[in-house]
């Protein structure tokens, strides 16, 4: 009997001991041990996804070629119908991959806070609230009508997530787009003193303070706070020129092979913001051979219309793939793919985005000081950048026939508009033909409410059907994945 | 290092269990020392016993029986003849047991001569259950299993355990996917219990379960990758080291497996060395496998295949253009000698018309027998000794074997050593213990190959460089060659090098190393009659190595080293691209050498097990008969997982390594490391209770109870332990009085059992999962090693569960002569691990959860009879049938159609686990002879989106898992011969057809004599619906509409399905047992028995439409090989 009884407390004793053993972690996993661990999580915040493929195709930077490649990716967002798959450059994909990096980022400052010496951890705390506030962001503009003050608190907005989620089907709401800015604020304000540059190994994939301060000016220049606008773009990049894209100099060297392995390499100080991820938009230039993408006729109204101001030639690169009937700037990098296997012709191909860029940072800046009323300030910035793209200029030094003025802005439309009104057309006309192919033009189409109309191309060149998307119409703003209603949200925008 | 040291103090605790407990023991056993041993007096009126032991129901002597003295503890066996001698005195009782019979003790009185019949043990219900955790009397056994005897299901000549068990014992479905050595095939007991777990029984050998060095999922095992070698648990075991299996088939014989019985248990049990007379035993197996031959298959001749590429030159596919695309035959080498300039200036073949025919017409007549050059008549030997002697105190089985098989094909070969040693020692009535030791080491060769890769157009699987003998033979035309008129070697082109199948056979070699060592020891110690404390705890390394030798020589390394003209350099994929410089050529990056590469698996499994046994019998008339067990389990198993490729080894220069830097830099650039390290920790604890009583000799019952506690789902408490139970109870219907006097009911049992199974899903985060990998960016410069999530953390996560009830009914009748088994059972799965999709919000669109169920039913039978018994004449017949459906009831993820219509079978809900679906075949189109469909909306046409998931106009064909699988066997014993026949059979699933077609074939491409029906011209589509060839311009056509491949559609339509029911001859042996008056005059034998057995000699049914392709065979290239057709000699002697 004796023996039995210690046979029992031996049991007991094994019972919790065995609760140790079983901690084992069954494979390789990582643990969040350290800063340095958080820090590598947080590479994984950045959205994997990318819109250009959608934005680019709803956008009226694309026409219909009538014939030619189409992937759905680039049909259906064309036509603003749903694209029926989540694959890469497809909205859902975009959606899961802006969550996905949330998630990241909500895992990161779980760790953050839960560690005991938390004054470590105070530069990866600030990169996973800026990355938070971005994907956020991204997604509110996508998924949201656009920034209102009048209408912010009562239109649906997106689910703004700040803990991990640990069940299956977690209930969630979209809340207000005033909820959702207001949310993006806090977090961007709060991470952005904490960011410290020195804390990346490859700074240009990371919200360093120069990239956080560009997407602050972008926010608020969204939310119409056009002071702070000012005030971060200033603080993102003080002087502009040395970070601008040397269009007219280094680029010309280049030529059309080497342009698209340098545009988007992190030593281009222009970059201020690089992602890569699974996209077939750029590979193989599919984002010039597209059916709906840049036609000749579009390609002449961007690239001639600012010059109408200026006179000269743009520095800007152009060709033609295959046919005269697919123009486009090969900038992008179209040769990075990832095989399944190193004897395997399958894999992924990869694209990369310019997030932020010294260019959005200069119009960002020139179109809140043109809200301002300092239309010279505005003036000054938008020469600064013609004397990069214009051809037989120097950079900083643009010749008084070239330079840009108040008059010539209100001449060019025909002084129908008081300055403030010709100047923003001006700019996003600029930022038109800076950022196409690379989705940018459809957020500018969504901020100022710009029709978009589509034309429908059938044998012989014949116009079948025109779509034309106002305003107000509600295929502006993208579906939600069907997915999401076993969230508990019913308001999927269409 | 802090975690180890934690399991290093955690299993000192469980040690200082054991020991602790021992201490006690000895302190005990001290005490009655004395009277247990009887000493060693001198015995004055000892004599020697003579006599022998026959069978007493054909009175044929019994060989091996053992007899033991129970005064003096000495033992014999009897030989072949039946005699035995031993010393006895008067009075002694001597006691006769031999498997199968009831003992007998018999009393000596002076005899001279001692006949002694041994009768049939009673019914076969006498015997017993081997769970691995109890021995139970089958009589009272509440559970469903069947125990098969190693010698009854043995195949002379088949060197795997496991395909042993085809067909011999009811619900259990054996398919062999892919009978390469090593291979396992796909066993599942009572079919699918889960969606997406690994539906693989459990193994245990002698109490210990048998981990798999690698987890291959059933699924995987058709893959013909080089894992799948390592994918038998059981390749390492010694055939005539088997005693016994055990298959566990419901809830109450898994019990004691509690969390991971939810598949079936199989229980092998091995020799033990018997106290009494040295017995040694020598098997000989000398076998030979035949060549395939092309009768069996439909591929066309080479007069034929010439005709369908001359219309292929037609149809504008054979001209100049397929120099560009790197593989070509004939035709490409035609347009190579036309365009090579000799150097006395002239060409190499002139440019005419007559010279043309005549080139085409060698080919035309050579009608190469790809298999017979791939193939030989192969020779297997297999060689086995075993010694086992013993004496009362100590017994010991010694055995050693030496497999050899020197191929079937060109590139494979098979080495297996193996050696166990057992010795069981009793050092007092009450403390006895055992140590068991095993050792194999495998040495095997295999055509090089890679890991096939999923086509993610086509939705099929692509493996390059793919030298698989057996899918060569079928797949490349006969009009190529492989020797030229002068009798050398003819090269033609594949990935724009030089290829002949024999020179890649010798230059390209996966060699692959296995050893597995077990050491394990047993401890019992009895503390009274009735209580028991028993010890078993093993250790187990197992190491593999897989080496691919590809000699510089080999296409696969000169295809990286094709560079010569600027359209190769283009177009050859194996060459490097620098991404900073998109506009320069591409360059070689393996000037030298081929490739060394090499994966390393290894195994360090840990397991005790510490338990006490309490059984007493009392009452008056013995009415209550009780059994309780309660233990404890400790078990740990690290597996690591290593690789490294060597790009540039100079095989035939010494062995020197010559590796260009830029071919690393080309790997790492595409994220791809020449070398990798993966650990795996498995860490298990269990406590279990089971208990049996039983009333009266005639109500049973029987209850477990068991705590599991496992780390596979993650670090997180809550998730860890699970319980599970079963109960049952069995009725002796034959010790009822009114069954009493029934003569012709020798048992009668009705049994019925319920419980709770468990089994570990494919899941594994119970807490969030993170992961590391070097993120792909397009510098290399800018890569990061990042940390994402893989998978969020699931708080609900839990195991994958099955309840079960089973009804069983057994029966014995007419003296035995008849007995049956029959068993019904229902199985409600649920909390499987399946994919759902959610809204992403959190993180995580696809997720892994318990978000599946599913129910299956099914019976079994048993029929085993005696038709003739006779002195000389004997017939056995065996009969097993099992039937088990299954459907899922819920399952939230949609496959897309591809899931569905591959050939391994989708998971849909509604619908039986791995079902086969087919796409609709709308018949050819009337003027082109393309197939076309109905497609995923409903349209027909030519084009159909495998990648949808809207697969509501596929057709359901049935589950590629038979619905019913069994096996017949006959004996024929006639005086000292022999004959076996066994005959298996499967019905009720479908398979899908070999992928024939396809929308642009190359010169390499042999075609089926489908092809003969082919749509030639229009109005061919009313007659016919085997799509035509098509022409070059109808190919740029289909080409010009996305994800348009109507070939590879018509592989996955309603045309290519065939029934999968098959009635196969697996064996026929004839033996022959020499007589033992003759052995008996040469002293030195004591058996010696001879049989000749012809294996899958015949396929007697199988659907027409399969023509010639096995129904269980998934030809997937690689590694995998089909079911040989095979003969074997096999000599028996025992000394």
């Amino acid at each position: 009997m004796k023996y039995k009884l210690s046979c029992a407390l031996v049991l007991l004793v094994m019972l919790s001991a065995c609760d140790k053993y079983l901690a084992r972690e069954p494979d390789n996993r990582a643990k969040l041990t350290d800063p340095a661990k958080v820090s590598q999580l947080l590479a994984s915040a950045y959205p994997q996804g990318s819109y250009m493929a959608f934005a680019e195709a709803m956008s009226d930077n694309a026409g219909d070629k009538g014939t030619g490649e189409a992937d759905v990716t680039n049909s259906a967002p064309y036509a603003f119908e749903n694209v029926p798959n989540s694959d890469q450059d497809s909205p859902d994909n975009y959606w899961y991959s802006c969550y996905a990096a949330i998630a990241s980022a909500n895992q990161a400052l779980e760790a953050c806070n839960e560690a005991t010496n938390t004054e470590d951890y105070q530069s990866q705390k600030g990169e996973a609230l800026v990355a938070r506030a971005y994907a956020h962001f991204m997604l509110v503009t996508l998924y949201a009508k656009p920034y209102d003050q009048s209408t912010a608190g009562s239109n649906p907005g997106v689910p703004y997530v700040t803990e991990p989620e640990t069940v299956v089907n977690k209930q969630y709401s979209r809340g207000t787009v005033a909820e959702v800015y207001e949310k993006i604020e806090k977090d961007l304000l709060e991470g952005l003193p904490l960011l410290d540059d020195a804390s990346y190994k490859v700074p240009r994939y990371h919200f360093t303070r120069t990239a956080a301060n560009a997407f602050a000016s972008r926010f608020y220049l969204y939310k119409k706070d056009y002071e702070k606008a000012v005030q971060y773009a200033n603080a993102s990049v003080p002087d502009l020129l040395p970070n601008l894209r040397p269009w007219n100099t280094t680029y010309q060297t280049y030529g059309i092979n080497n342009l698209p392995a340098e545009y988007q390499k992190t030593t281009e100080p222009a970059n201020l913001l690089l992602m890569t991820c699974p996209s077939i938009y750029t590979y193989a230039l599919s984002f010039i051979r597209y059916r709906y993408a840049l036609t000749p006729e579009i390609q002449n109204e961007i690239f001639d219309t600012p010059l109408e101001v200026t006179g000269g030639d743009w520095a800007y690169i152009t060709g033609y793939v295959g046919s005269q009937k697919n123009p486009g700037v090969p900038k992008l990098n179209y040769t990075d793919f990832a095989q399944d296997d190193p004897t395997s012709d399958f894999g992924l191909a990869y694209g990369t985005l310019c997030l932020f860029t010294t260019e959005e940072v200069l119009f960002n800046k020139a179109e809140a000081n043109t809200y301002l009323g300092n239309y010279d300030a505005a003036i000054k910035d938008i020469n600064l950048f013609l004397s990069t793209r214009l051809t037989g200029v120097t950079p900083g030094t643009l010749p008084a026939n070239r330079t840009v003025t108040q008059a010539k802005v209100r001449q060019h439309y025909n002084n129908d508009y008081s300055i403030q009104e010709a100047l923003v057309k001006y700019i996003l006309e600029l930022r038109r033909i800076e950022f196409v192919h690379e989705g940018m033009r459809w957020f500018d189409i969504l901020r100022y409410g710009l029709t978009v109309t589509h034309e429908f191309v059938g044998t012989g060149g014949v116009v079948t059907k025109t779509l034309e998307i106002g305003p107000d119409d509600k295929l502006r703003q993208l579906k939600l994945p069907n997915e999401v209603k076993l969230s508990g949200i019913t308001d999927l925008n269409r | 290092m802090r975690k180890f040291n934690k399991i290093d103090h955690f299993f000192s605790l469980s040690l200082f269990f054991s020991l602790f407990m021992l201490s006690g023991f000895v302190a005990l056993a001290g005490d009655s020392n004395n009277k247990m041993l009887p000493g060693s007096h001198i015995l004055q009126d000892t004599t020697t016993l003579k006599g022998k032991v026959t069978d007493a129901d054909d009175n044929t002597p019994l060989n091996g029986v053992s007899i033991e003295n129970l005064r003096s503890r000495r033992g014999t066996t009897t030989n072949a003849s039946g005699e035995f001698s031993i010393a006895v005195q008067t009075g002694d009782q001597l006691e006769f047991t031999f498997i199968g019979k009831a003992p007998k003790t018999v009393v000596y009185l002076g005899q001279t001569f001692l006949p002694v019949a041994l009768s049939k043990a009673d019914g076969a219900l006498s015997e017993v259950i081997v769970t691995g955790f109890q021995n139970l009397d089958k009589k009272k056994f509440s559970g469903a299993a069947t125990s098969l005897k190693a010698a009854d299901v043995k195949i002379d000549g088949v060197a795997d355990v496991s395909r042993m068990l085809e067909g011999r014992a009811a619900g259990v479905s054996i398919q062999n996917v892919s009978s390469t050595f090593g291979a396992a095939p796909k066993i599942r007991i009572r079919g699918a219990t889960s969606i997406n777990g690994e539906n693989k029984p459990l193994w245990v050998v002698d109490g210990v379960v048998l981990e798999d060095i690698v987890n291959i999922s059933n699924d995987q095992l058709a893959s013909g990758d080089p894992t799948t070698l390592l994918g038998s648990s059981v390749a390492g075991i010694n055939v005539n080291d088997i005693e016994s299996f055990d298959i566990l088939k419901d809830a109450a014989a898994t019990a004691l497996y509690g969390a991971r019985a939810m598949n079936g248990v199989v229980v092998i049990t091995t020799k033990k060395g018997r106290s009494g007379r040295q017995v040694v035993n020598y098997t000989g197996n000398y076998s030979t496998q035949f060549k395939p031959r092309y009768t069996d298959y439909n591929i066309m001749n080479s007069v034929e295949q010439m005709s369908v590429l001359s219309e292929l030159d037609r149809k504008g596919w054979l001209t100049t253009n397929v120099l560009r695309g790197g593989n070509y035959g004939v035709y490409g080498k035609y347009y190579d000698l036309i365009n090579e300039v000799l150097p006395d200036g002239s060409f190499a073949m002139p440019n005419t018309q007559q010279a043309k025919r005549e080139y085409l017409l060698r080919y035309a007549k050579s009608n190469t027998d790809w298999f017979d050059l791939l193939f030989r008549q192969s020779f297997v030997q297999e060689h086995s000794l075993s010694i086992s002697s013993g004496t009362d105190r100590l017994q010991s089985f010694f055995s050693t074997s030496f497999y050899n098989d020197n191929g079937w094909t060109l590139a494979d070969n098979v080495k297996r050593y193996t050696l166990n040693f057992r010795n069981n020692y009793k050092f007092s009535d009450k403390f006895s213990a055992g140590f068991l030791t095993t050792g194999s080491y495998r040495q095997q060769e295999a055509p090089g190959t890679i890991s096939r890769t999923a086509n993610v157009v086509t939705g099929g699987y692509d493996r390059n460089f793919d030298i698989n003998p057996f899918s060569y033979a079928l797949n490349t035309n006969r009009a190529l060659t492989a020797f030229d008129d002068k009798g050398d070697r003819e090269y033609f082109t594949r990935n724009f090098a030089p290829f002949n199948i024999l020179s890649e056979l010798e230059n390209n070699r996966l060699k692959i190393n296995v050893i597995d060592l077990k050491l394990q020891g047993e401890a019992t110690y009895k503390f009274t009659e009735h209580l028991r404390y028993e010890f078993i705890g093993a250790i187990r390394y197992v190491r593999s190595t897989r080496e691919q030798e590809v000699n510089e020589n080999a296409n696969m390394a000169n295809a990286y080293r094709a560079a010569g003209t600027s359209e190769i350099r283009r177009n050859n994929p194996f060459l490097y691209q620098d991404p900073e410089n998109p506009s320069a050529e591409k360059v070689v990056v393996l000037p030298y050498g081929g490739f060394y590469n090499r994966v390393e698996d290894q195994l360090l499994n840990f397991d005790v097990r510490n338990s006490l046994n309490y059984a007493n019998t009392f009452g008056a008339d013995d009415e209550h008969d009780l059994n309780i067990l309660i233990g404890q389990q400790i078990k740990y198993s690290d597996r690591q997982n290593a690789s490294s490729n060597g790009y540039g080894y100079q095989y035939d220069n010494g062995g020197v390594a010559t590796p260009d830097f830029r071919i690393l830099k080309q790997m790492i650039e595409q994220n791809f490391p020449y070398y990798g390290m993966s650990k795996d920790f498995d860490r298990f604890a269990a406590f279990y209770f089971n208990a049996q009583y039983t009333y009266n000799h005639k109500y049973n019952f029987y209850g477990t109870v068991r705590y599991d506690g496992s780390n596979r789902l993650g670090a997180s408490r809550q998730a860890r332990w699970l319980p599970t139970w079963s109960f049952g109870g069995a009725w002796n219907i034959n010790e009822e009085g009114f069954l009493r006097d029934v003569e012709a009911v020798n048992y009668l049992k009705l049994r019925a059992s319920y419980g709770l199974t468990a089994s570990m899903g494919p899941a594994t985060n119970s807490n969030i999962i993170l992961r590391n990998i070097n993120i792909h960016r397009p510098y290399l410069t800018d890569v990061e090693t990042i940390i994402y999530i893989a998978n969020l953390a699931n708080d609900d996560l839990t195991w994958e569960k099955n309840y079960t009830a089973n009804i069983g009914l057994d029966a014995g009748l007419f003296n035995n002569r008849l007995t049956t088994s029959i068993d019904v059972y229902h199985r409600r799965s649920f909390d499987l691990i399946g994919l759902i999709k959610t809204s992403g919000i959190g993180g995580e669109s696809l997720k892994t959860a318990n978000y599946a169920d599913m129910t299956s039913q099914g019976a079994e039978l048993l029929i085993g009879g005696q038709p003739i018994v006779r002195k000389n004449w004997n017939w056995k017949i065996n009969l097993t049938f099992g039937y088990n459906t299954n459907k899922i009831t819920r399952s939230e993820y949609l496959p897309r159609i591809f899931d569905l219509v591959k050939q391994e079978g989708g998971n849909l809900q509604g619908y039986p686990v791995n079902s086969l679906f087919s796409i609709k075949f709308a018949g050819l189109n009337a003027t082109t002879g393309i197939p076309e469909f109905i497609n995923e909306e409903g349209k027909t046409t030519s084009a159909v989106f495998m990648q949808s998931d809207s697969v509501r106009n596929l057709k359901f064909e049935g589950s590629v898992d038979p619905k019913f699988t069994g096996g017949l066997n006959n004996t024929f014993t006639y005086k000292a011969f022999s004959l076996n026949i066994f005959i298996t059979y499967q019905a009720g699933n479908m398979i899908r057809l070999n992928p024939a077609f396809k929308n642009s074939y190359s010169e390499w491409d042999a075609s089926p004599k489908e092809f003969y029906d082919r749509w030639v011209m229009p109005g061919d589509q009313t007659i016919t619906n085997i799509p035509s060839i098509m022409d070059y311009y109808q190919y740029v056509l289909t080409n010009a509409t996305p994800f348009n491949y109507p070939y590879n559609n018509y592989n996955y339509s309603t045309e290519r399905v065939a029934r999968g029911d098959f009635i196969r001859l697996k064996t026929v042996s004839l033996s022959y047992q020499l007589p033992a008056e003759l052995l008996h005059k040469t002293n030195f034998f004591k058996s010696v028995s001879i049989t000749a057995a012809a294996i899958n000699p015949w396929l007697i049914y199988a659907d027409k439409k399969l023509k010639g392709q096995d129904p269980e065979f998934f030809n997937a290239g690689g590694v995998a090989q089909p079911v040989q057709k095979q003969i074997t000699l096999s000599l028996k002697v025992g000394l």
